[in-house]
């Protein structure tokens, strides 16, 4: 599997020698072109056109992101896995009021099963979360009733809001209390945690997205709108309590991450440099760890696990296999 | 599989040779790369390679593995070189 490349240092990024080269103070590396999947850009790096081009050429995406660590954009090469077929359908799918909502559902329901495995795991182990885990199998029983999008994104909101409730008793730390979401920039320091993981698995996401004839422009929860990517925002739904939440967790449950990795801006918090990087980390780690998968029984990583997803949207989109959310097992 | 490459080339080739190796492996010190790498790629390279070297005069070796799980690596001076994610 190719890798991601992280870029933290102010530096330029060029081709040279046919390859990828990395020059910033004191460092000169060159990066394996054929081994480098994606980059994700944090550090103020300089690039031109013939590196676009070059990137565009071997397939590889790149990803970049502010001060904050919040995702901005990516360079998309032109996509290589065109199809009009596919195309065709995602738009029938989002059109039809019945078929949008039938996917918009399996989403959902699939980011709240994840959510209950999440809060029974740590019930079991004598987190008093019963109520939150109440509080979401109701939601989750409303699901199948919603009729309109708008509908189900409340649901979902409502879902999330009451498992992010229950971080507090998760994590029983002082220093990251959860209060209330916020965002643009997050105004303490679990939210800067939250914002960094899902930006970082929204990207993945699409980085995932560009090896499927999906397009990632029609997404079916959210809507499909005149500026962004949204399929990836929906299929990153499903993968935050397993993949984002739990390097949270971690992270803080091991006492790796504290105070001095956030600083404070004008507006609020932001993760440092450091910070980051021991997120990153860990991010990669968990995108790294295979589980066994039940149907095709053999490890699969959790990276793989999101193009498996993309690949189930792929046969519902063409009428052979509803699609089906995976729900982890623990 | 990961793989070790390590070349011994006349002069003239050196650069020819680096300059290949470095699209597919990690340059670690002089004259060694390392890397993991497809069964597809690792045939492109040696492909590749076998144009540039002399095949009377240049030798290059390959150590493959199928992982690096049973594996260490020791280091005594400086670090030159090697794989990174992060820069």
């Amino acid at each position: 599997m190719r890798k991601a490349i992280y870029l933290f240092s102010d530096g330029k990024l060029q081709r040279k020698g046919n390859t990828l080269y990395f020059e910033s103070e004191g460092l000169k590396k060159y990066l394996p072109v054929e081994d480098v999947g994606e980059i994700f850009v944090f550090g103020e790096v300089e690039f031109n056109r013939k590196l676009v081009e070059f990137l565009s050429q071997n397939e590889i995406i790149l990803h970049y992101f502010n001060h904050y660590g919040y995702y901005m954009g990516t360079f998309y090469p032109r996509e290589h896995y065109n199809s009009g077929y596919m195309i065709l359908k995602q738009a029938e799918h989002f059109s039809d009021q019945s078929k949008r909502i039938f996917l918009g559902r399996a989403i959902v329901k699939g980011s709240a099963r994840n959510i209950l495995q999440v809060l029974k795991y740590y019930a079991q182990r004598g987190k008093e979360v019963e109520s939150n885990v109440e509080l979401v199998e109701n939601y989750l029983n409303k699901v199948t009733e919603a009729k309109e999008p708008n509908e189900l994104l409340g649901l979902e909101g409502n879902i999330r809001e009451t498992y992010y409730q229950a971080f507090d008793v998760i994590l029983q730390d002082k220093t990251f209390l959860y209060e209330k979401r916020t965002r643009r920039p997050p105004q303490n320091y679990l939210n800067t945690l939250i914002s960094f993981g899902n930006s970082l698995l929204y990207s993945a996401v699409l980085s995932e997205i560009y090896k499927t004839h999906l397009d990632p422009r029609i997404g079916f929860l959210h809507a499909t709108n005149f500026r962004s990517f949204t399929l990836n925002l929906d299929i990153a739904e499903i993968f935050k309590p397993i993949i984002v939440d739990r390097t949270i967790f971690s992270l803080i449950g091991r006492k790796e991450i504290k105070k001095e990795h956030f600083e404070k801006g004008l507006e609020g918090f932001a993760l440092t440099t450091e910070g980051k990087k021991l997120f990153i980390t860990e991010f990669e780690e968990k995108l790294k760890t295979t589980i066994k998968h039940p149907e095709l029984k053999r490890d699969v990583s959790y990276r793989f696990l999101i193009r498996l997803e993309l690949y189930k949207l792929e046969k519902h989109l063409l009428g052979e296999k509803p699609f089906e959310p995976f729900v982890s097992r623990w | 599989m990961f793989v070790i490459l390590v070349y011994d080339v006349n002069q003239k080739r050196v650069a020819k040779v680096l300059k290949t190796a470095r699209k597919y492996l990690y340059w670690v010190q002089n004259s060694v790369l390392e890397g993991e790498i497809t069964e597809a790629n690792f045939r492109r390279l040696k492909g590749e390679l076998s144009r540039i070297i002399n095949q009377d005069e240049d030798s290059v070796l390959f150590y493959i593995f199928g992982s690096m799980k049973y594996s260490s690596r020791e280091l005594l001076g400086i670090q030159k070189g090697g794989e990174t994610n992060m820069l």
